[in-house]
C-alpha cells in the first residue's frame, strides 16, 4: 500500500466519522480549504496515524509545508524507493 | 497484562509518589478508573496502591523534563490498558525552587520550567496522540496554583510556570473542544504539602489570617474538583483556571 492509499484510507474514516462525504481523493487534492471537510485537527489526527502506521516522523525535525494529498504522502515515503 | 473485567476508563497521572498526586491516585482508583501513574520514586504509599487495586493501577519511574521518557510512558500505559478507554490526563508533577530571583541559579530555574511546565505539555501531547485516533471525548485537567494568579515573593519560578499551565489550559481547550476534550486548570491555594515547606508557620498563619474561609487549602478540596471535573458532567466545562483557595485571591 502506497502512503497515498493509507492517507485516503485515513481520510475516508475521520470524515465518515464526521459524517461527511469523503469523495474523490487525488494526488493534487488539497487537504485544507479545498473540496474535502477537514479542518487542522483532522489533519493532525491524520499525521498522527500516518507517523503510526509507516513508522515514519517527518515532521520531527520541524514542520515541513504541504498542501495536496500528494506532498503530505511523498512525505511518508511515496516516491522515495 | 490481562484485565478481564468489564472496560473501564483510565487516568494517566503524573507526580503520584506523594501529596496531592497520591491522594488524587488513590480517590480516582477508588472511584473505578484505571490509573497510570509516574514518578520519580515507588514508596510505601504506592506498594500499597498496587497491592489493592493490582493490574487497575500501572506505574512507571519517569523523570518530567524528558520528553521521550514521557512519550514511553504513555506508550506502555497504552499497552498495559489495552481494551480500556484513556480518558483522561491530570497533569500534577511539580517542583519549586524558592530564592529571589536575582540569585537563583539558572539550571534550577530551567528544571523548574522543564518539569513543571514543558513536562506537562509533554505528557498531554503524548496523551492526545492516543486520545485523537478514538475521536471521542475526555479530559486534560492541569494543576496549577494561585502563585500563577498572585505574586509570591521569592517563587518567581515557579509562579511563571504555573502561570503557563494556565495559558496552555486555555489555548489546548481551543484546539482540542470540536471533539469533546475538555482542558481546564485547577489552581489550589496554599496547602501543607511538601512544595509548601519553603513557607514557615508564621508565614502559613499569615495565609489563614487573609483567607476569608480560615484556613489553608486541604488535599480533599483539590481531589474533589478533579474528580468533578473527569466526571461526565462537567463535559461543558472547558478553557477554564478553576481557583480552589478559600477566597484569598478574592
Amino acid at each position: 500500500m502506497t502512503a497515498l492509499d493509507l492517507i485516503r484510507e485515513e481520510l475516508t474514516q475521520i470524515l465518515t466519522y464526521k459524517g461527511a462525504a469523503a469523495g474523490d481523493i487525488r494526488a493534487d487534492t488539497p487537504l485544507l480549504n479545498g473540496p474535502l471537510d477537514i479542518d487542522s485537527l483532522d489533519l493532525a489526527t491524520l499525521v498522527v496515524m500516518l507517523e503510526e502506521k509507516t513508522g515514519l516522523t517527518p515532521f520531527a525535525e520541524g514542520f515541513v509545508l504541504f498542501h495536496t494529498a500528494g506532498e503530505l504522502a511523498v512525505l511518508f515515503g511515496d516516491g522515495h524507493d | 497484562m490481562v484485565m478481564t473485567d468489564a472496560p473501564r476508563k483510565w487516568v494517566l497521572v503524573s507526580g503520584v509518589s506523594r501529596g496531592l498526586g497520591l491522594g488524587l491516585a488513590r480517590d480516582l482508583l477508588a472511584q473505578g478508573y484505571g490509573v497510570a501513574g509516574c514518578s520519580t520514586t515507588f514508596g510505601d504509599d504506592l506498594q500499597a496502591l498496587k497491592a489493592v487495586h493490582g493490574d487497575w493501577f500501572f506505574w512507571q519511574d519517569v523523570d518530567m523534563a524528558d520528553a521521550a521518557a514521557i512519550e514511553a510512558f504513555v506508550l506502555a500505559a497504552v499497552k498495559a490498558f489495552e481494551g480500556h478507554r484513556l480518558w483522561g490526563v491530570v497533569n500534577n508533577a511539580g517542583m519549586s525552587v524558592e530564592g529571589i530571583l536575582s540569585t537563583l541559579p539558572v539550571s534550577d530555574i530551567e528544571k523548574v520550567l522543564q518539569v513543571n511546565l514543558t513536562g506537562a505539555i509533554c505528557l498531554a501531547r503524548s496523551a492526545l496522540r492516543q486520545m485523537m485516533k478514538t475521536r471521542k471525548p475526555g479530559r486534560i485537567i492541569n494543576i496549577s496554583s494561585i502563585t500563577g494568579l498572585r505574586g509570591y515573593t521569592g517563587l518567581t519560578a515557579y509562579a511563571a510556570s504555573k502561570a503557563g499551565m494556565d495559558g496552555f489550559s486555555r489555548a489546548l481547550s481551543r484546539e482540542v473542544g470540536r471533539v469533546g476534550i475538555t482542558v481546564n486548570s485547577v489552581a489550589p491555594g496554599y496547602m501543607k504539602t511538601q512544595l509548601s515547606e519553603g513557607l514557615d508557620d508564621k508565614q502559613l498563619d499569615q495565609i489563614v489570617r487573609r483567607t476569608p474561609l480560615g484556613r489553608l487549602c486541604e488535599l480533599a478540596d483539590i481531589v474533589h474538583l478533579v474528580r468533578f471535573l473527569l466526571s461526565e458532567e462537567a463535559g461543558f466545562i472547558t478553557g477554564q483556571t478553576l481557583v480552589v483557595d478559600g477566597g484569598l485571591t478574592s
